[in-house]
């Protein structure tokens, strides 16, 4: 399936001259194949979104454009001539400029610093520069102050002087790897401005996201990607809708997630009261958080990330010591337990880093399937490998996990069957307490709704469930109850039913009443 | 274009040389996976290179390399005799190895497995001073639990240390290792130094009785011990809910802490049964081979142990292939210095000889490819069907100019 672009150039953009155009690309990693006939065309002043599932090869694209990736086949033109980048400088020096997920900046820098680092012109002093910077983000309406550490500034700051720095390096075009997943929604709005205004001055952005409706906002052409390969390249997004671009994207259209019907909830099974913790740094992430969550209900997190989601579920699995605040499970009190007598109590927990935390990455998938239960397995001083490796293929058939062979490493596998073996494998103690952190974050469409078909499973079945997320829609269906924290604390509590996008926006921000 | 905002006030450093630019040079890439198969197969191959590399070395330094290998073969693999000094020198490698290997398993590295093998053979050596009237075998087995004391209570240490205050084990074991052999000097002419020895300094020999009994030719039924010991670490690191517990501790500690097992715990017990092999080894040389006990008593084996683990993977199968062909040679690097090669060349020789192996073994998880330039002549020669600019996509299966696998 392919969109030719019948119109010909889009509204409000340059003169269609294509700028990079990235032919063929292939690349591949150790057992996966990121990208397979991938094929990228951007012209000046345009915002092109490169669209796709996560996994799609969108952020490994676009690492072969800006040098940080060799392709293995392929060719990459930029302004005519073909190229060939050996390193980011190479890129950078074509004049491709990135802003990758994790920003790199020196902390204690200021701003100007920061921008002008590697190439700082050795005839001006320092208030021309800072002169200059201030020129270049006004330019772009980029509300900064250049002579601020950058250890101070919020995420959306440091972003903007990831673009500064690009714009800094004259780059004809910036490449921005999901530049909302951080933002609050007024950042994102201010964004886009900015963006715009590089697009009217002949620049082009390249916007990897998967957040439909910005892109049909901010965008101008696309490109979309699906199992590494270009599936559709719209010329223009005019009289294209949401739903056309996820046909694209999945190449079905996307089910809307069906929400579980109502049903009476049962006693508190867990309740956290004054639950205080500190982040890996030391600094306080949590501070005196109150939730409870009854049997058969789901209690949804919200927040952007970084405003103590990850701790809450780490304290709550007992990875994480408590610095005040009492918690209960199922009636008796765990504040400060093992993570195995939480297990014991009743406790699942799906964590965020499922390969890493959740699965050992080297071990086998018989291995990694009786992590909760081998204490059980031991016959005498022997394991019962039979009977583990019995349990694992129970577990597999009745989550429906694809497995080469049982005794390969579980890396193997892939996000979707990581995932169904992780929730499947926390799931068979017949838990209380469902805690899942990020639990469909990477997958692909059949496995989200594998995942969030098992949750709401468990509801059903009287467990309780604490779901912690970054996709709004999916906490919005699948949540009884909708708690939005900011900086540590619980900013909003909300009915999803009532509630719209716009207010937990306004609440993930920090500008909602508590 | 692009409106000028500001003047360009600098180009980007260009500090890469130009050269790679021009030629095709290679490009390692990690393979996905590596069948065992393939790693013997590598083992082999990086022994064969450096025996080559090895007949050069000998060919300038005025030897025949071929009687030279001949006699290295001969020595170590050919017939009983041969065999038995070639296991007589792997017996205390595998154990060491297996030392080093279990610490290994788990991510630490002992470095000091050499000074656990003194202090392991030093207090089987006093034991034996002590209740020499024994009987041979009721002496000897507490000999050897003598020693597997002694290493664990100079690693006990570290363990704690590493365990519960993050210390580099790496340190804290090296460190040891003078501390152990210097005691040993102390005690040869200090409060252990034999009063029949005319002021020569050296300690009191060990009873008649203390000696482990041969098996054949050179050998002693140590290496049966070192069989056993590897036997019995396997079975319990692929068996049992310990071992379970140690390699997931060991491969993932973040899964092992969220799955309730005690990190902290598993790092302790790793150390310190890893002392207590590596005494072990120590008291079973004591036994086995000496005497008396010397300074020099272990010469190395506990260091070489380092290197049998590392190129065993840490796997208790590997330690044992490799401790054998490191025993061979080592014993053919002894016996070739009646030819007139001379030590310092036959050190060499056994060192390209394990060097070769280990870059073998690492080499094998990496595919090289080499990758051409845009616009080499080799790619101009045949050029790749291009399309039209900003035109159609090329077809699928189009050339790929910039890389082909090796």
């Amino acid at each position: 399936m392919s969109v030719s672009g019948d119109a010909a150039v889009s509204p409000g953009t340059g003169d269609g001259r294509v700028v990079v155009d990235l032919r063929s690309i292939r690349k591949e990693f150790p057992g996966v194949v990121a990208c397979d006939g991938a094929n990228l065309t951007v012209r000046a002043g345009t915002i092109h979104a490169l669209l796709g599932e996560n996994g799609a090869g969108k952020t490994s694209l676009v690492n072969v454009l800006g040098g940080v990736y060799l392709p293995g086949a392929g060719q990459i033109w930029v302004h005519g001539t073909q190229r060939q980048f050996h390193s980011p400088a190479d890129a950078i020096a074509a004049g491709i400029g990135m802003v990758h997920q994790e920003f790199r900046l020196v902390p204690t820098l200021t701003v100007f610093e920061n921008v002008v680092l590697g190439s700082a012109p050795r005839y001006l002093d320092m208030g021309q520069i800072i002169e200059r910077v201030s020129h270049l983000a006004a330019t772009y309406s980029l509300q900064i102050d250049p002579s601020r550490p950058v250890w101070q500034l919020s995420v959306g700051e440091r972003q903007r002087v990831e673009i500064l720095k690009a714009l800094w390096r004259d780059a004809d075009v910036l490449v921005l790897d999901e530049p909302t997943a951080v933002l609050t929604p007024a950042e994102a709005a201010a964004l886009g401005l900015t963006l715009r205004s590089m697009a009217d001055r002949g620049r082009s952005v390249i916007y990897i996201s998967h957040k439909l409706d910005e892109v049909l906002s901010v965008c101008d052409e696309a490109t979309v990607l699906r199992n590494g390969m270009t599936v559709a390249q719209p010329r223009s997004l005019v009289g294209i809708d949401r739903s056309d671009l996820a046909e694209m994207m999945v190449g079905e259209a996307a089910a809307a997630i069906q929400r579980p019907t109502d049903q009476p909830s049962g006693d508190i099974v867990l309740e956290l009261a004054g639950i205080s913790a500190l982040s890996d740094r030391g600094l306080p992430a949590l501070h005196a958080v109150d939730i409870d969550v009854r049997a058969g209900e789901i209690v949804g997190i919200a927040g952007v990330s970084g405003n103590g989601q990850r701790e809450l579920a780490e304290t709550v699995a007992g990875l994480r010591p408590t610095t005040a605040g009492t918690m209960h499970l199922a009636g008796v009190e765990v504040t400060g337990a093992s993570p195995r007598a939480r297990s014991r109590a009743g406790l699942a927990y799906v964590p965020e880093d499922r390969l890493g935390v959740g699965l050992a990455p080297t071990m086998s998938v018989v291995d990694n399937a009786v992590v909760r239960s081998y204490r059980s397995m031991r016959r005498r001083m022997m394991l019962d490998l039979q009977g583990c490796e019995d349990f694992c293929r129970r577990l597999i058939e009745r989550f429906g996990v694809q497995v080469g062979r049982l005794h390969e490493p579980i890396s193997a596998l892939s996000g979707g069957n990581l995932q169904r073996l992780l929730l499947g494998r926390e799931l068979t103690g017949e838990p209380k307490v469902l805690v899942a952190a990020q639990p469909t974050r990477g997958l692909d469409v059949a496995g989200i709704a594998a995942i969030q078909s098992q949750i709401v499973a468990q509801r059903a079945a009287g467990v309780g469930v604490l779901l912690i997320s970054e996709d709004l829609d999916e906490l919005l269906a699948l949540s009884d109850r909708l708690i939005v924290m900011y900086e540590g604390q619980v900013a909003a509590r909300m009915d999803p039913t009532q509630a719209t996008r716009a207010e937990v926006g306004a609440a993930m921000a920090g500008t909602a009443a508590a | 274009m692009t409106e000028p905002t500001h003047a360009p006030l600098h180009t980007v450093a260009r500090g890469r040389a130009r050269w790679h630019r021009i030629i095709v040079r290679p490009v390692l890439q990690r393979r996905a996976r590596v069948a065992p198969a393939a790693q013997a197969i590598a083992f082999l191959i990086g022994i064969v290179l450096a025996l080559i590399a090895g007949a050069m070395l000998l060919w300038g330094s005025g030897n025949d390399p071929a009687m030279v290998y001949q006699r290295m073969a001969e020595s170590s693999l050919g017939g009983f005799d041969a065999l038995s000094r070639t296991l007589l020198r792997a017996t205390p490698l595998a154990i060491a190895g297996l030392a080093v290997a279990v610490a290994g398993s788990m991510g630490l590295w002992n470095i000091g497995a050499e000074g656990q093998m003194m202090a392991g053979a030093t207090v089987a050596a006093g034991f034996a001073m002590v209740a020499g009237d024994l009987p041979g075998p009721v002496l000897i087995m507490l000999m050897l639990v003598a020693g597997a004391v002694g290493g664990v209570v100079l690693v006990v240490g570290p363990a704690l240390a590493r365990a519960y205050l993050g210390v580099s084990e790496i340190i804290t074991t090296l460190m040891l290792v003078e501390v152990a052999i210097r005691i040993v000097e102390w005690l040869k002419v200090g409060p252990w130094k034999d009063p029949e020895s005319f002021g020569f300094a050296q300690i009191s020999p060990l009873p008649d009785q203390a000696s482990l009994p041969g098996l054949f030719g050179q050998v002693h039924i140590g290496v049966l011990f070192a069989a056993a010991l590897l036997l019995a670490f396997w079975l319990a690191v692929s068996r049992t809910a310990w071992g379970y517990e140690l390699r997931m501790a060991g491969s993932s500690p973040a899964t092992a802490r969220y799955a309730g097992i005690s990190l902290q715990r598993k790092v302790l017990t790793a150390l310190l049964l890893s002392g207590g092999l590596a005494g072990l080894a120590g008291a079973i040389e004591l036994t086995g081979t000496a005497t008396r006990l010397e300074p020099g008593l272990s010469s190395g084996y506990g260091f070489a142990g380092i290197i049998v683990a590392a190129l065993a993977l840490m796997r208790p199968s590997g330690v044992a292939v490799v401790a054998f062909v490191f025993g061979a040679v080592l014993r053919g690097g002894q016996s070739i210095q009646t030819l007139g090669v001379t030590s310092s060349i036959a050190t060499i020789l056994q060192a390209m000889i394990l060097i070769g192996a280990l870059v073998a073994a690492v080499l094998l998880n990496y595919r090289v490819r080499w990758v051409r330039p845009v616009g080499h002549p080799s790619e101009k020669a045949a050029p790749p069907a291009r399309p039209a600019r900003g035109g159609a996509p090329p077809s699928e299966g189009s050339s790929h100019p910039e890389a082909s696998g090796v």
